[in-house]
C-alpha cells in the first residue's frame, strides 16, 4: 500500500502511533502525513500520547552498577566510533561494532572457557598505607605533537582499546556466568551474594569502560607473566589494577602498587595475590590529567614503603 | 550516579542531540542519565524481564547515537522519540516471543497496573500535571476502548489481531481506537494552549 487517500490514512492514524499496523501501512500512513496539514499534527500529537503513557509506567531502578554499567558501554563505543575513523559513517560503525563485538559490549557473550577476573577474595579496596607522601598536582605537561608521533599515539590508542575490550569482555563474561547461576538460585541468601557479585562487575565493567579512562598494561621485559592492566578514571580519579599471574610474595613481604610521575613515586597501595595469581584492586587517588608516567609493582616489607626498595615485578609506560 | 524520573526542559534534551550529530559522545552520555529511568521503567512493564530490558535500554540509546540527525523537533520532544524507539524495541521482542512459544493473543499487562492520578509520584515534577490528565482521560475511557488500547500499547497487536483476540469486527477495532487516541491526546492540545 503506497498510495493512500486522506480518509484511509486518518483513519489509521491512532494505529501507527501505537505501532499496530503493518510496516507496509505504517510506511503509507507517514508518507501521507508527512504532507497533509491535518494528518501531520494529528499522528504527532498521537505520538506524544503514546509517550506520555509511556512515562506513567510504574517506577522501575535497575540493579546496582549495571545503569552505569551500559552508559560506560555505550559512551566508550560512540567514543570507539568517533575516534578510529571520524567522519567516515560506514567504515567507523562496522569497526565500531567489531571493537563492540570484541569487547562483548553490543550482545550477550558466551563464557565458556572465558578467563575469569579476580575473586571476590581478590577483589579488595587498598588504602595507601600510611607511609604514602602527601597528595600532589603535577601540572599537565603540553606534548610535542608531529605526525610521527600522532602515529604511533593513534596506534597506541587502538592497541589499547583493543586491550580494554578483551578485558571487558573477560569481566562481562564473568558477570554474565554469575546471571546464569543466579538464575538457578536455591536460596535468598545465595542470591544476595549473587546479585551483590553482579553489581561488583558491573561496577568494574563501568571503571574499566568510561571515556574518561587511561588504561596502562603492566607487564615484565620479556612479556610474559605475571602482567595485568591498570585503569585510571580521570575524572572520578578511581583506580583499578587487574594482574594475572603473580606468585605469592615471600613470607613478611607483599606487593606495591606506585604511580610514577615526573618527580615522585606515589604509592598506590599494597596487595597480596590470591592462589592463581590474580588481583583486583581498587584506589582512588587524586592525579593531574597527563602527570601519569608510568605505574609500577615492586616487592616489599609488609605495610609498604614511604618509596620504592625492592624489586620491580612488573611495571606499565602510560605515555604511549 | 542517580538517574532522575523527570528530566527537565525539552530545548536541553535538543541540545544534546545536536552535539551527538556533531559526534559528541559526552552528550549521549548525558541523554542517558537524563532518560534511562523513564525508558527502564517503560520497558520493564512491558517486558517484565530485567536482561531484555536492559537490552532495550542499551539498544535504545545505541540507536539514538546513531540516528540523532534524524531527529525531528517539530515531530515531537527528544522524550517522545526516545520512548518510541524504546517501546517498539521492546513491542519487536514481545512479537517474537509470541511467534515462537505461540502465545495466545491477549496480554497481562494492563493500565490498571498504572498509578493512580492522585498516587502519580512525579505530582510535583515538571510535567506531571499532563502526565496526570492524560492518565485521567486513561481511566475515563469505556471499557472497550481501553482494552482495544491495552491489546495494542501493551501487547502490541495490530489492529487485526485485536479483532481476532476480542471477536470485534476490524473496523469496530479501528473505530475505537482512534476514539480512545482521540481522547488522549486531548489533554495534550489542552496542555500547549494552557487551558488545563
Amino acid at each position: 500500500m503506497t498510495d493512500m487517500s486522506h480518509e484511509e490514512a486518518f483513519s489509521e492514524l491512532a494505529a501507527v502511533a501505537l505501532d499496530a499496523v503493518s510496516v507496509e501501512v505504517g510506511a503509507a500512513v507517514r508518507a501521507h502525513a508527512a504532507v497533509c496539514p491535518e494528518c501531520g499534527p494529528e499522528l504527532a500529537a498521537m505520538e506524544e500520547a503514546v509517550a506520555v503513557l509511556g512515562q506513567l509506567a510504574p517506577d522501575q531502578q535497575m540493579y546496582g552498577g549495571r545503569a552505569a554499567g551500559i552508559r560506560s558501554r555505550l559512551v566508550m563505543r560512540a567514543r570507539a566510533e568517533r575516534d578510529v575513523q571520524p567522519g567516515t559513517e560506514t567504515g567507523s560503525a562496522d569497526l565500531s561494532r567489531g571493537v563492540a563485538s570484541l569487547a562483548g559490549l553490543g550482545h550477550k557473550i558466551t563464557p565458556v572457557s572465558q578467563r575469569a577476573v579476580g575473586t571476590d577474595a581478590a577483589a579488595r579496596r587498598v588504602t595507601p598505607p600510611g607511609k604514602v607522601p602527601p597528595m600532589r598536582t603535577v601540572r599537565p605537561e603540553r606534548p610535542e605533537r608531529n605526525r610521527s608521533i600522532m602515529g604511533w599515539m593513534a596506534l597506541a590508542a587502538t592497541l589499547a582499546l583493543i586491550a580494554t575490550g578483551v578485558q571487558l569482555m573477560r569481566v562481562s563474561a564473568d558477570r554474565n556466568s554469575i546471571r546464569a547461576a543466579l538464575a538457578t538460585r536455591d536460596s535468598s541468601s545465595r542470591e544476595d551474594s549473587l546479585l551483590a557479585q553482579i553489581a561488583e562487575k558491573d561496577a568494574m565493567i563501568a571503571a574499566m569502560g568510561g571515556a574518561d579512562v587511561k588504561m596502562v598494561s603492566l607487564a615484565t621485559e620479556s612479556a610474559q607473566q605475571p602482567h595485568g592492566k591498570m585503569f585510571w578514571n580521570r575524572v572520578s580519579n578511581d583506580w583499578m589494577m587487574i594482574t594475572y599471574g603473580l606468585r605469592s610474595p615471600k613470607p613478611g613481604m607483599t606487593y606495591q602498587v606506585w604511580l610514577v610521575t615526573d618527580d615522585a613515586k606515589i604509592s598506590a597501595g599494597t596487595f597480596k595475590p590470591d592462589a592463581q595469581g590474580k588481583t583486583v584492586m581498587h584506589a582512588n587517588y587524586a592525579l593531574a590529567p597527563n602527570a601519569l608516567r608510568a605505574v609500577a609493582i615492586t616487592e616489599e616489607p609488609e605495610g609498604g614503603m614511604p618509596a620504592p626498595t625492592g624489586p620491580m615485578i612488573v611495571v606499565g609506560s602510560a605515555t604511549l | 550516579m542517580s538517574y532522575s524520573r523527570d528530566s527537565g526542559s525539552n530545548a536541553e534534551d535538543v541540545a544534546l542531540i545536536r552535539r551527538m550529530c556533531d559526534s559528541d559522545e559526552t552528550a549521549l552520555g548525558a541523554l542517558y542519565d537524563r532518560w534511562m529511568r523513564s525508558l527502564y521503567s517503560l520497558v520493564m512493564h512491558l517486558l517484565k524481564d530485567a536482561d531484555e530490558a536492559e537490552d532495550v535500554v542499551e539498544e535504545t540509546f545505541w540507536q539514538a547515537w546513531r540516528k540523532a540527525s534524524t531527529y525531528e523537533p517539530s515531530r515531537g520532544a527528544v522524550s517522545t522519540w526516545l520512548l518510541t524507539i524504546g517501546r517498539r524495541k521492546a513491542l519487536d521482542r514481545l512479537r517474537a516471543k509470541r511467534r515462537q512459544r505461540e502465545e495466545p493473543f491477549g496480554s497481562d499487562r494492563t493500565f490498571a497496573d498504572l498509578p493512580s492520578p492522585s498516587a502519580d509520584p512525579l505530582q510535583n515534577a515538571a510535567g506531571s500535571e499532563l502526565r496526570r490528565h492524560v492518565l485521567t482521560a486513561l481511566q475515563q475511557l469505556p471499557a472497550e476502548q481501553r482494552e482495544v488500547l491495552e491489546l495494542g500499547y501493551f501487547g502490541g497487536l495490530s489492529q487485526t489481531e485485536i479483532a481476532d483476540a476480542t471477536g470485534q469486527p476490524l473496523g469496530t477495532v479501528k473505530t475505537r481506537m482512534r476514539l480512545a487516541m482521540q481522547k488522549l491526546r486531548e489533554p495534550l492540545s489542552m496542555h500547549r494552549q494552557g487551558t488545563v
